[in-house]
């Protein structure tokens, strides 16, 4: 109860926190909007200024050459400068007129407008300034060395002017506002448009992954098919994820279907020495027997029971074998010494092969050290010895050998004088419950097992076995483990 | 009634053939491969065969594909540990009369194999009627106008293969055949013992006789 209720604690969890790429394309469609928005306002409130800005220096300059202009000779003599304000020209804006003042090269004032203000401070050799005059913002420009366009007779030099011109500055901020207010409007609707169209393209882009989700849920134990609609396949992101999801599915499948398998063999074996238990049992049951009988049965049934022990511990050895090489199985790992291995099992052996009359004979070349469970590596040694010394006549020999390769890979075989397997069975061998023989292998005491249990092991630490056989001379296994023996891993098992 | 065992599986062969000969009083072979079953099945009449599909050089289902091909009509009863659909629709499509899934009841494999004998010969009931003689199949019994007849094992062996066959001619090497299993070595005259014994014991005071003798034929038994 308590782990129902943490998972469904966790469940929340992962609600709370969800996050949507739908929000989240939104989201960034909205801010990228917005940036490109402030950017364009930004840029066209400058843009706007600059351009208003220069039409009025342009402007005013023009303004200030026609006051320059008004500059003119007297007819006295000498000549005298005078302005002749008759011909000023006109304000920009009539209600805030513009400011004016010129000045002759002596900085004598030779006139200004009658608003000039009294305590205007002129930062030296600036040509453009901006300041507010009586709470009217200004914006003013300087001409120096104006030439005195009047000409007169006995001036030897035109006299120069310096001329400061002034213009109000509302009307340029009220324009300013105004492409502000218009950008801004515009960018609004534009944005809106855009999160609806985002919407729907997002909504329909997120379709196809709807429609895996909608396959993937059908997909069972007894439905490893994924269907994928032509409108998933024609998206191009979901291959990378429709490819693995094939690729699992079909490893589920297959791992699955070697379960199916092992267990339909499994019972399947289990039932001859059932079969024998029982009908021994029943026929002892059948009618009334002297004690000897029953004594001779029932020790009948212990060898069958006995037997079937073996068959159940084999088999369990091949499960775990086979779970161990499809990596459902981590175990830790020691560096081992494949010989020592190799003579531990020839130890375990030694007493029943010599009581079959076969020597068996271990050469090494110094060491071979790999990364294993040193019980699995003797388990596969032992079902290798006990098949070759098996199927080995009385007085010959079997000879282990173990070439190490300097922390290379390396290889282990073992090499009978058997009477050899038969060319038709030599590509079964290896399958699990395979007997090339069955009434002989039964005769030997054997299930089948060994061998598919040493390639389970084998292949789990990448390594390989190969038989190869003679018919009347013998049969040599070789085991091949890849250098340090890192164990496959799950994903790249297949 | 003369029964073949093929199994490769000795114990289990053995504890069949002990339950087959002491519960039905059958004569009892056994081969442990397909190529030996063969051979037996093709040099002896048996009244049934028993067949392991799992064997050493011919599998069962092959030999049982030989045996029909042949022309044999001999019952067959299978031995399988598959129990899949499919392998056992594929097994009677091949000739089989019966099967029976390991791990099977002794007591059921010797009611099938009671029936597929039976149905082979075309008596489709259990208890045998020839006249007012009842010959029980199940337990063994004789049963002559509601009166108990006590016979031996070999004489209830003899009336019952001559009573699935009423009617018919049956040589006295034919009985031999069908009474004896390999082992054993056969003498004709140990037959008219048996047929004279069991004359004795059916005799209700009638002269009226069941089992009749055709010179230098064979007997047959008849109402």
């Amino acid at each position: 109860m308590a782990r129902v209720e943490m998972a469904r604690v966790e469940m929340a969890k992962i609600e709370r926190t969800k996050s949507s790429i739908k929000r989240r394309l939104v989201w960034s469609v909205v801010a990228s909007q917005a940036l490109l928005a402030a950017g364009l306002l930004c840029a066209g409130v400058f843009y706007t200024y600059r351009r208003l800005l220069s039409t009025l220096d342009a402007n005013m300059q023009a303004h200030a050459m026609s006051l320059a202009a008004l500059v003119r000779y007297s007819e006295d003599t000498p000549a005298k400068l005078y302005f002749d304000s008759t011909l000023t020209p006109q304000s920009v804006d009539p209600q805030h007129p513009d400011l004016y003042a010129v000045w002759r090269e002596n900085n004598e004032l030779l006139t200004r407008s009658p608003n000039w203000p009294k305590q205007l401070q002129l930062t030296n050799g600036a040509n453009h300034w901006n300041f507010e005059s009586s709470g009217i913002p200004y914006h003013g420009i300087r001409l120096s060395r104006v030439p005195v366009l009047d000409r007169e007779e006995g001036v030897p030099r035109p006299e120069t002017l310096n001329i400061l011109y002034a213009s109000p500055t509302l009307h340029l901020r009220s324009q300013i506002k105004n492409t502000a207010i218009f950008i801004a409007i515009s960018s609004l609707v534009l944005l809106s448009v855009t999160v609806l169209l985002a919407l729907w393209g997002i909504r329909k882009g997120l379709l196809p992954l709807q429609n895996l989700a909608d396959e993937a849920a059908l997909v069972s134990a007894n439905n490893w098919q994924l269907h994928l609609p032509p409108q998933v396949e024609e998206v191009e992101e979901l291959h990378p994820l429709t490819e693995s999801m094939t690729r699992m599915l079909s490893r589920l499948e297959r791992s699955f279907e070697q379960q199916r398998e092992f267990l339909g063999n499994a019972a399947h074996e289990l039932k001859t020495p059932v079969a024998v238990l029982k009908s021994t049992l029943q026929s002892l049951l059948h009618r009334p027997r002297s004690s000897e009988e029953y004594r001779a049965g029932l020790e009948q049934s212990l060898q069958d029971l006995e037997r079937l022990e073996r068959l159940l511990e084999w088999m369990l050895r091949l499960a775990r074998a086979e779970q161990w090489a499809h990596g459902a199985l981590r175990r830790d790992l020691e560096v081992v010494d494949v010989t020592v291995t190799c003579e531990a099992a020839v130890e375990r052996i030694r007493a029943w092969a010599e009581s079959r009359r076969t020597q068996v004979h271990l050469l090494t070349n110094g060491t071979a050290l790999f990364r294993a469970d040193p019980e699995d590596l003797q388990l596969v040694w032992t079902n290798l010895l006990e098949n070759a010394v098996r199927y080995s006549p009385e007085g010959s020999s079997v000879e282990v050998a173990v070439h190490s390769n300097n922390g290379g890979p390396a290889r282990i075989t073992f090499q009978d004088h058997g009477s050899g397997i038969p060319a038709s069975d030599l590509p079964h061998i290896f399958e699990r419950f395979y007997r090339g023989d069955p009434s002989r292998d039964r005769a030997t005491g054997g299930f089948g097992l060994g061998l598919a249990i040493a390639k389970g092991l084998i292949a789990a630490y990448g390594g390989t076995i190969t038989a190869d056989s003679t018919p009347g001379k013998g049969t040599r296994m070789t085991v091949e483990l890849p250098a340090g023996g890192t164990p496959l891993e799950l994903s790249t098992n297949h | 009634m003369r029964v073949l065992i093929v199994e490769d599986e000795p114990r289990l062969a053995e504890n069949i053939a002990r339950s087959l000969r002491e519960s039905a009083g059958y004569a009892v072979d056994i081969a442990h491969d397909g190529q030996e079953g063969l051979f037996l099945a093709e040099s002896n009449t048996y009244d049934a065969i028993l067949l392991d599909l799992m064997l050493p050089n011919l599998d069962g289902k092959q030999m049982l594909t030989r045996i029909r091909s042949a022309g044999q009509h001999t019952p067959v009863l299978v031995l399988t540990a598959r129990d899949e659909k499919e392998s056992v629709v594929a097994l009677l499509n091949a000739g089989a009369d019966d099967y029976l899934t390991k791990p099977f009841d002794l007591g059921e494999l010797i009611a099938r194999t009671k029936t597929v004998i039976r149905r082979g010969k075309g008596q489709p009931s259990p208890v045998l009627t020839i006249g007012d003689v009842e010959l029980n199949t199940v337990n063994r019994t004789v049963q002559r106008g509601g009166r108990n007849i006590v016979l031996t094992a070999m004489e209830y062996r003899v009336l019952e293969y001559l009573a699935h066959r009423p009617r018919a001619v049956v040589s006295k090497s034919e009985l031999l055949e069908h009474l004896y299993d390999y082992n054993w070595e056969k003498f004709s005259n140990v037959i008219e013992v048996y047929i004279s014994g069991l004359r004795k014991k059916l005799n209700d005071g009638s002269s009226r006789q069941l089992i009749h003798t055709l010179r230098g034929q064979g007997y047959m038994l008849q109402d």
